[in-house]
């Protein structure tokens, strides 16, 4: 008997916390901006990066990302893509394009090229299957491919 | 290029470079010998001349576990036994 009540308790009690949690969203989304946004779309544009957008329509909303890095957009795929190429000491910086292939523009041979898509395995923290990584042959494509399996889009 | 045995030739360098991150002589050490070991044979064509070269890479893989195995094993009897053992 004791239990029954006790579980009663805690349902209205959790039903409670649900029902402010849902009317507490509802006013923001309704304060923010009186679009018809759902929650599921908010946060499709936040991992898709769009800062301007987000902080057009939402306001003062931020999100506080934690110890997750900032969200990945094209610009800074490529920018840390290039970064690792400029360190690499086999790779004159000043002729790195985007566009330059490793083996005709720069002069590398397939053994750097495995050696540059290591680097890039630590840089972004995901495994690129052999058999793609030797597809990827200028800083464009690899950038490419990471904003691909990242779910990153224009 | 479309040489069956590329993947495997590729993996093998990349598992040695993985290994060679630990080499007690340095990393870069380590990254400029094996490319030079891997240019040295770049000619090869005959399948079974590659097939006998990666076995000796996989045996150099053993040896390399086998060095870390043993560097390790000495850290830990230097810490927990007396040092004239």
């Amino acid at each position: 008997m004791a239990a029954r009540v006790l579980s009663r308790c805690v349902r209205t009690l959790s039903r409670g916390a649900v029902v402010f949690n849902r009317s507490g969203v509802s006013a923001a989304a309704a304060a923010a901006a009186a679009l018809p946004l759902s929650r599921g779309r908010v946060f499709s544009h936040l991992a898709a990066g769009h800062k301007p957008l987000l902080a057009q329509t939402l306001g003062g909303l931020q999100r506080r990302s934690y110890g997750d890095l900032p969200p990945l957009t094209l610009e800074s795929i490529r920018d840390r893509v290039l970064y690792v190429l400029k360190l690499y000491d086999k790779i004159n910086p000043e002729q790195l394009q985007v566009t330059s292939h490793f083996m005709k523009d720069l002069g590398l041979d397939s053994l750097d090229q495995v050696e540059i898509i290591m680097a890039m395995e630590d840089e972004f923290g995901f495994e690129i299957p052999d058999a793609e990584a030797e597809k990827l042959m200028t800083p464009e494509e690899i950038v490419q491919y990471i904003a691909d399996k990242k779910d990153v889009y224009e | 290029m479309s040489n069956p045995l590329r993947g495997e030739v590729i993996r093998l360098y990349k598992n040695l470079l993985y290994l060679g991150r630990e080499y007690p002589k340095g990393t870069v050490y380590f990254r400029e010998r094996l490319k030079s070991a891997f240019l040295k044979n770049r000619d090869v064509t005959d399948p079974e001349k590659i097939r006998k070269l990666i076995d000796r890479g996989e045996f150099v893989i053993k040896e390399l576990e086998a060095l870390y195995f043993l560097r390790k094993y000495r850290a830990m009897k230097k810490r927990y036994y007396e040092p004239e053992h």
